[in-house]
């Protein structure tokens, strides 16, 4: 096969068989890889009714065809499984080395079945592959674990492990790879540490073989200039990062603020991407081969909050700095290297303390649960109960079954800013009302990764829209679903992707995608045949849903999102109109009028349910 | 009149020197148009720009009022 290696490894951590099948070449083109071949197995293997964090429960890590090809950001990988914080799907992504070096194993994909009796760790060095004990790891934050591993198979090798939070069950807990990049969310990483399995360990020299290895390095080179040029010219991610976002956001009056009381906060500015460059920043670092380099290295020396690593990104500024009322650029930063280290989604941990505050502040909570106050805006508490969270330790016992379940626990779930029980992203959906349709369709629960119109709502790629009409956002929706859906089957990164591979207008067909899907696999991808690949996995995902008992009332955001405006700025007296596009956004897709795919609907998609 | 002109991520080399942050307080001609001042300060007035007043996607042909504040950064993948 070209693009893929077209191999799968499956180990059963129960009976520590590990075991190599191939994939039917039907399969792989018609579900392109990573995502689409995760969700194909998924739903084939999986009784979507098991508890997540049991041992029925499979996880696999898959990369894509491009994963590893010279095509710019094509180094994704994304973790698959049913999540204990939402019971559905998750395709959980992340970048940094681990997933091309995943791919040169040899294999395009792991599966992992079952629980080990005692703690291991899976090394994969192409033939050499072994479960081994990870005894002496298990407990380990997320760096000192990544040293251990790394001495005890070859330092070159790549690592993706859990930390504390994980072995510890938090639903919120996120799988970390070269230390300091995640698949944060949904809790893959209580999925990995239920299974006993504290890391996975790469190394490896295969590449694939392309259909037409010169035109893929044309284009990819052509793509590689252009960004280029535009770096040159000045690249709001490369100078800043995405920590350049808080100031755009709460320029729409669109910053969670006080557990979305609020979409301005006075403190956007001392959070934001100048303060960190300025204050913080050791050097831009990308991840392998990318040539915008979002990623930040940083250092702390502050008094109280000293620390080096990476971050914080934009979402980690919004959930523990603003959401929190915090605007200390020192402590949320902190906070971020507290959660990469224990192995905690940032964006999740923070939004439940920020659930966890309003709770105190309006009596919901009372004190003596909690230990102490925690108020808005007290940076030190944010800190200690991510602590907490990530080892379950007293009040954060509660913390770390996230907000939908902290608050429904002590009697108001309304304060939860959740859908599908997943914390929002860093985006007050009142103010750009696609992301409201979006989180509550989002197969996995609400995430700008699922399909981010904010690209076009707040950033004006490929076009600025009015983030305040629901007119033609339900098609919008659909297409950016579609559209992110096929970018995570690739194993593609979306920054590049969506500005640089998809034509330049809201049709957003993905043509340089789609070429390059076919210089590397050799099939003959069209804009219509390829966005058709995404919509049948996007569609069978929602039939996973299905199964596992979700409905049409299960597609809704907080009461808070429907029926309390704003109350200043540009999006003041907006709520999101949900009932109003849902309906539309069921027809487009072709789903009933409960959410379900017709079966003309699975026929066009070729779905064998 | 007085507006506000606020200039983020790389559009900051935009702001007139001597500005601290990202923003600063002008005085214009009653009648400016958005798009007239924006240009007078070298935001390009493409799709390569995100202009607001208020917040508010506008019409660059828009006079700006009183107390408005226009803000522009550069179109890009973000969060």
């Amino acid at each position: 096969m070209n693009g893929w290696h077209g191999r799968i490894l499956r180990v059963n951590l129960r009976e520590q068989t590990i075991s190599t099948e191939t994939v039917d070449p039907r399969i792989a083109r018609d579900y392109i890889g990573g995502r689409g071949w995760a969700i194909r197995y998924l739903y084939d293997e999986l009784d979507p009714q098991i508890d997540p964090l049991s041992p029925e429960n499979i996880m696999i890590m898959a990369t894509g065809p491009l994963t590893g090809t010279p095509a710019p950001t094509g180094n994704r990988y994304m973790v698959v499984t049913k999540s204990p914080l939402t019971g559905a799907i998750t395709v959980s992504n992340s970048g940094g080395d681990f997933p091309t070096w995943l791919k040169r194993t040899g294999y395009d994909m792991f599966i992992f079945e079952g629980k080990a009796e005692k703690p291991v760790y899976l090394w994969v060095n192409e033939d050499e592959i072994e479960l081994r004990p990870a005894d002496h790891i298990w407990g380990k934050e997320v760096p000192e674990s990544e040293d251990l591993l790394l001495e005890e198979t070859d330092s070159k090798a790549k690592v993706a492990c859990i930390g504390p939070a994980g072995e510890c069950l938090v639903k919120v807990a996120s799988i970390m790879n070269d230390k300091h990049r995640a698949a944060g969310r949904s809790g893959v990483g209580a999925v990995m540490g239920s299974k006993n399995l504290k890391a996975v360990v790469v190394q490896g020299h295969r590449n694939t073989a392309m259909a037409d290895p010169e035109g893929m390095k044309r284009l990819s080179m052509t793509v590689s200039k252009e960004v280029g040029v535009d770096v040159k010219k000045g690249s709001a991610l490369r100078e800043y990062g995405t920590a350049y976002v808080p100031v755009v956001t709460n320029e729409l009056g669109i910053l969670p603020t006080r557990n979305f009381q609020a979409g301005i906060f006075e403190g956007a500015e001392a959070i934001g991407g100048v303060a960190l460059k300025e204050q913080y920043l050791i050097r831009a670092k990308p991840c392998y081969k990318c040539p915008i380099a979002c990623g930040r290295e940083t250092e702390v020396d502050d008094k109280g909050y000293e620390g080096a690593g990476e971050g914080p990104e934009y979402e980690t500024l919004a959930a523990l700095g603003s959401a929190c009322g915090i605007d200390n650029l020192a402590a949320v930063t902190k906070a971020n290297y507290r959660c990469n280290e224990l192995g905690l989604d940032t964006i999740s941990a923070g939004m439940t303390i920020a659930a966890a505050m309003e709770m105190y502040e309006r009596g919901f909570i009372p004190e003596s649960k909690i230990g102490k106050a925690l108020r808005f805006g007290d940076e030190d508490a944010m800190i200690e109960h991510v602590e907490k969270m990530a080892y379950r330790d007293g009040f954060g016992n509660d913390l770390a079954e996230g907000s939908y379940r902290l608050a429904e626990k002590y009697g108001h779930p309304e304060i939860a800013v959740t859908a599908k029980k997943q914390e929002f992203p860093g985006y007050d959906p009142r103010g750009a009302k696609g992301m409201g349709l979006l989180y509550a369709t989002s197969n996995y629960g609400a995430s700008h990764m699922a399909g981010d119109i904010a690209y076009s709502e707040v950033f004006g790629v490929p076009e600025k829209l009015d983030p305040l009409t629901i007119e033609n956002k339900p098609q919008l929706v659909k297409r950016y679903e579609d559209a992110f859906t096929l970018i995570d089957a690739t194993g593609m990164c979306v920054f590049l992707s969506v500005r640089y591979l998809f034509d330049p207008d809201m049709n957003l067909f993905p043509s340089r995608l789609s070429e390059m899907m076919n210089l590397t696999t050799g099939e003959e991808y069209t804009n219509t045949s390829i966005m058709l690949t995404a919509e049948r996995i996007f569609n069978l995902e929602r039939l996973f849903l299905i199964k596992a008992g979700f409905t049409r009332a299960d597609d809704t955001l907080p009461t808070r999102m429907l029926t309390e405006p704003l109350t200043e700025g540009p999006a003041k007296g907006q709520v999101v109109e949900l009932d109003e596009m849902l309906p539309e956004f069921y027809r487009l897709r072709g789903w009933d009028e409960q959410g379900v795919p017709t079966q003309a609907k699975l026929a066009e998609l070729s779905i064998a349910a | 009149m007085r507006v506000i002109i606020r200039f983020i991520a790389t559009y900051r080399s935009y702001l007139p020197c001597g500005t601290d942050g990202n923003s600063c307080e002008l005085e214009v001609a009653p009648g400016t148009l958005v798009g007239d001042l924006a240009r007078q300060y070298g935001i390009p007035l493409d799709n390569s720009s995100v202009i607001l007043v208020n917040g508010h996607t506008i019409d660059l042909e828009e006079p700006l009022q009183d107390g408005d504040v226009l803000a522009a950064f550069p179109a890009m993948a973000g969060g």
